[in-house]
């Protein structure tokens, strides 16, 4: 059975209609207009224990109104939400003592002490175990690098080391599901790193279910299995992250240095089968569907115009797909 | 539960322990403030004024536990409740494995322990400074600590309602001037409620504010019988239900209507 099941997921907004200026205020006071936005529009997933979810979309897609739903903090219009078994906002205690949650700038620590005090707390407040404490705490100590940062006051460490002890208090009452809403939103690489490893790890071991929404698409490449594309409300893709760039990108893009050209390449080749991005006197980038064509044929056509020096292929990332998704140049079926 | 909300306690006042040379100042400006209620008074007594049949000490007595009482009645979560649902931090502390209600009464005595550390070091230094009258015996005393106990939680129920307004004002500061004006006025803070007219006493003998204040200085005097100080007793338990199911009813429904803020 799935650990979280959502069915026809909806929820509306009611956004005040301001108009500008004093009068606009004043005639709002005694005359409100609202107007109905739907942030999340009829949807469905199911997800099985364990799983790596990526859920990914612009802002203002619903994700944060989706996940919000989840952990039972946003009652939805329509539709129905169960997270193991509870229907969140209805039972929002006993769900919460079952999840973990991230969110962006939010924090469970407490800025005044040192860091270990809030995990004392937390241990207190989900009566962990003694022992079961002591063997998280040493491991997420160990994997999150958080030996000296445990006794330092909260205020006093940067944000990179702040979210280290913010994802270890997360999972320390070993939930079964967790939340994380951009955990790695202004952190640099080697901490961005450190977190993702953790998740993978406790992953694999605890079998902890992790729902992660994210704009570092790095994180989704290296965490996730599969990915929950959302756009406006509705999910548009839902399935395995390799799948995902099967369908969408199967693009390729090669780059090329080259010399003694003689003609523009992007219009000798405007009829052929790849597309040219760039074209320089010394360089030229072109992106091709790998169904169709390779890249020797790609060399083959370039080659009647200009000397080939040097050659990268790429295959085109997340990253780019989800671009052209998002600029509406993908056109879903 | 009640090991949860103690340790929530704890941590609260571990926090604002912190800051100890803030209740160092605190302490300076609450002695500076009785000492000008005693200047006062003085000069009224001085002109041969006889107040309400109180004595000059019985004044002096009255402020100084009226301003050392002001922090332990007065210090509540309204600001750190308003202030986390202005910035959406509220979010957070609803994902706690523990009702909201249990977790702000946890923060609520954390701050307890830092008003009663500035009350009673006030109360003792000012007792020493400027002579006060003793409670009229020690099962008064011990009725004066019950009222405040039992006011301590009725305010804190009327906090959490107020508050939650913020829910859909965001307003914060406005609310906690409210509280300060209805507190103070109602509570005997200003004067003794005697000296106002009969209607203001009419509406504080109604409201639950008087018995944060005035009445168990009362009690403390010894001015109140018996019988008086379980009627006390009892309309505190009312109001302690009344404003609890209110505050429960006015959660249940904002948290089914709300947009949390940020994110």
């Amino acid at each position: 059975m799935a650990i979280i099941e959502v069915k026809n997921l909806v929820k509306t907004y009611k956004i005040s209609e301001k108009q500008n200026g004093m009068l606009g205020y004043i005639k709002h006071l005694f005359h409100p207009k609202y107007r109905e936005q739907t942030a999340v529009n009829n949807v469905s997933f199911n997800i099985e224990e364990g799983e790596l979810v990526g859920y990914i979309g612009e802002n203002g897609a619903g994700k944060s109104t989706t996940i919000k739903m989840l952990t039972g903090l946003l009652t939805p219009t329509s539709g129905s939400v169960i997270v193991n078994g509870l229907v969140p906002n209805e039972k929002r205690i006993q769900n919460n003592k079952q999840i973990g949650a991230v969110f962006g700038q939010k924090t469970q620590l407490w800025w005044d002490l040192p860091v270990i005090e809030s995990f004392r707390l937390i241990k207190k407040m989900y009566e962990i175990p003694e022992g079961e404490y002591r063997k998280n705490l040493k491991k997420f100590t160990e994997i999150l690098q958080l030996e000296e940062l445990l006794d330092k006051q909260v205020k006093n460490l940067s944000l990179g080391q702040k979210m280290r002890c913010e994802i270890a208090a997360t999972f320390l009452h070993n939930p079964k599901i967790v939340y994380l809403d951009e955990p790695t939103i202004g952190l640099d690489i080697l901490v961005k790193d450190n977190i993702r490893k953790f998740i993978k790890d406790i992953n694999k071991e605890k079998k902890t279910t992790v729902i992660l929404t994210t704009h570092d698409l790095k994180d989704i490449e290296e965490v996730c299995d599969r990915i929950i594309l959302i756009d406006k409300g509705s999910i548009i893709y839902d399935g395995e992250k390799e799948k995902f760039k099967d369908i969408y990108g199967n693009k390729i893009i090669a780059e090329f240095v080259v010399k003694n050209k003689t003609k523009s390449v992007t219009l000798e080749t405007q009829e052929e089968d790849f597309e040219v991005i760039e074209e320089t006197e010394n360089s030229l980038k072109i992106r091709f569907n790998h169904d169709k064509l390779t890249v020797i044929n790609i060399v083959d056509s370039i080659s009647k115009y200009c000397e080939i020096l040097d050659m990268h292929v790429q295959e085109q990332g997340l990253e780019e797909i989800l671009k052209e998704i998002y600029r509406g140049e993908i056109i879903r079926d | 539960m009640i090991r949860k909300i103690i340790a929530i306690a704890k941590q609260d006042a571990r926090e604002g322990l912190y800051y100890r040379f803030d209740l160092l100042l605190y302490i300076c400006n609450f002695m500076i403030q009785i000492a000008v209620y005693v200047f006062i008074w003085l000069a009224i007594y001085n002109q041969g004024n006889q107040i309400l049949g109180m004595s000059f000490e019985q004044v002096t007595t009255y402020y100084i536990l009226v301003v050392s009482l002001d922090p332990i009645i007065g210090w509540g979560i309204n600001e750190i409740l308003g202030e986390a649902i202005r910035d959406g931090q509220v979010l957070r502390e609803l994902l706690h494995p523990i009702s909201f209600f249990s977790y702000y009464f946890g923060i609520r005595i954390g701050e307890l322990v830092e008003a009663g550390i500035v009350g009673i070091i006030t109360f003792l230094l000012c007792a020493i400074l400027f002579g006060i009258v003793l409670p009229q015996s020690l099962f008064h005393f011990c009725a004066f600590l019950v009222v405040i106990v039992l006011s301590i939680i009725v305010i804190y129920f009327f906090e959490m309602i107020l508050s939650m307004s913020a829910f859909y004002t965001n307003s914060v500061w406005g609310i906690e001037i409210l509280k300060r004006a209805i507190i103070s006025i109602f509570s005997g803070m200003i004067a003794p409620l005697t000296l106002f007219p009969e209607w203001v006493q009419k509406i504080a003998n109604f409201l639950p504010f008087q018995e944060c204040i005035y009445t168990p200085i009362n009690i403390y005097f010894g001015e109140l019988s018996n019988i008086e100080i379980l009627q006390t007793i009892i309309k505190q338990g009312i109001w302690i239900t009344v404003l609890y199911l209110l505050a429960k009813f006015i959660f249940h429904k904002a948290i089914k209507n709300i947009t949390i803020n940020g994110g």
